[in-house]
């Protein structure tokens, strides 16, 4: 394991949400979690996902490159 | 006249082979799986106290819950993946019962089969660059010529002038900041690609996130062949050399499930 590999607690849960909340197959299951009750959890975390526009904005709009999905 | 509370269906992954689940227990996780024609889902009973919709729509409210329970759909996933192949799916997929798992199964089996196929010998790593604003900002005072030049105006200047210069160079300086930025998690980026197997540029998080006094500047996932990944270690220690002193922090975790690697059809993400 190198050096640059991070995984105190803190890190790990916050990894955690940022793929099992946003990502991960999603299927019509008889119960799922939607995209509203996402950013519920969001929310109750005082987590505000910054979306795109958000954060160009912050930026001043640097990143525009860097955002697209690449290819 | 009483009715026992029907227990509900938690889906954590998808499996090829027989997930061995030895470990399991000491998660506190009674996962077993549900198999159909060559895959297994790796489920467990979950309560309708917490996990009916109207129930769970509550729960997540309650962040001590929310941790503990995504906790565990991660640490379920992650043991299961020390011997297979998964495919993971999002937290909170729930099903009524095993005979509408099995449905699932039978509607996405070929689909499924073919993702774990792709996903096999692969992992995915993540990494998220996080900048000290200040830090870079200093590093830019040292070195760019343009920014010397203005601050060599401002000490000869009298106050009025100086006021003005001062404000001309805060704005250069931002300038030359976001575009250094978006230079340097660019070519992290694109290093990084070179020997991945697919990558994928995702949403920054917030400070309010993070809870991090470093910004987010970059959020990539990485899907990995695990024959490669020393290759991986030698890039972040460059980088680490090469950015440190500009401030940048970069954090390569995993290896993870492959959460952003395994979309399946009609699913944009």
């Amino acid at each position: 394991m190198s050096d640059v590999i991070t995984k105190s607690k803190d890190v790990t849960l916050l990894e955690v949400l940022d793929r099992a909340l946003d990502k991960g197959v999603v299927v019509s299951g008889d119960i799922v979690i939607s995209v509203a009750d996402v950013d519920l959890i969001y929310i109750g975390l005082k987590v505000l996902l910054s979306s795109v526009e958000t954060m160009e904005r912050l930026r001043g709009a640097p990143l525009s490159g860097a955002v697209e999905e690449p290819t | 006249m009483q009715t026992a509370k029907k227990e509900l269906i938690y889906l954590y992954c998808i499996t090829k082979t027989k997930p061995c689940r030895s470990n399991l227990e000491e998660i506190g996780v009674r996962a077993y799986p549900v198999y159909f024609q060559g895959i297994y889902a790796v489920v467990s009973k979950v309560s309708p106290d917490e996990f009916s919709e109207d129930n769970l729509k509550k729960k997540l409210a309650d962040m001590t819950w929310v941790e503990k329970k995504i906790l565990q759909h991660e640490k379920v996933i992650e043991e299961i993946m020390k011997d297979a192949t998964v495919i993971p799916f999002k937290f909170g997929t729930v099903f009524q019962t095993e005979e509408n798992v099995e449905g699932l199964l039978r509607e996405h089996g070929l689909e499924f089969k073919s993702i774990i196929s792709e996903l096999e010998g692969k992992e995915e790593w993540g990494l998220k660059i996080y900048c000290d604003l200040e830090k870079f900002k200093d590093s830019l005072q040292n070195e760019d010529g343009k920014i010397k030049e203005i601050e060599k105006n401002i000490a000869v200047s009298n106050k009025g002038k100086a006021y003005f210069l001062k404000k001309k160079k805060d704005i250069l300086i931002n300038n030359i900041l976001n575009e250094r930025i978006s230079e340097y998690t660019r070519d992290s980026f694109d290093r990084l690609k070179g020997p991945s197997l697919d990558a994928k540029i995702n949403k920054l998080l917030s400070q309010e996130v993070t809870q991090k006094k470093e910004k987010m500047v970059l959020n990539a996932a990485f899907l990995v062949s695990k024959k490669r990944i020393k290759e991986f270690d030698s890039i972040l220690t460059y980088f680490k050399t090469k950015y440190a002193h500009k401030g940048l922090e970069f954090a390569w975790t995993g290896p993870w499930p492959p959460y952003n690697f395994c979309a399946i059809r009609g699913q944009e993400k």
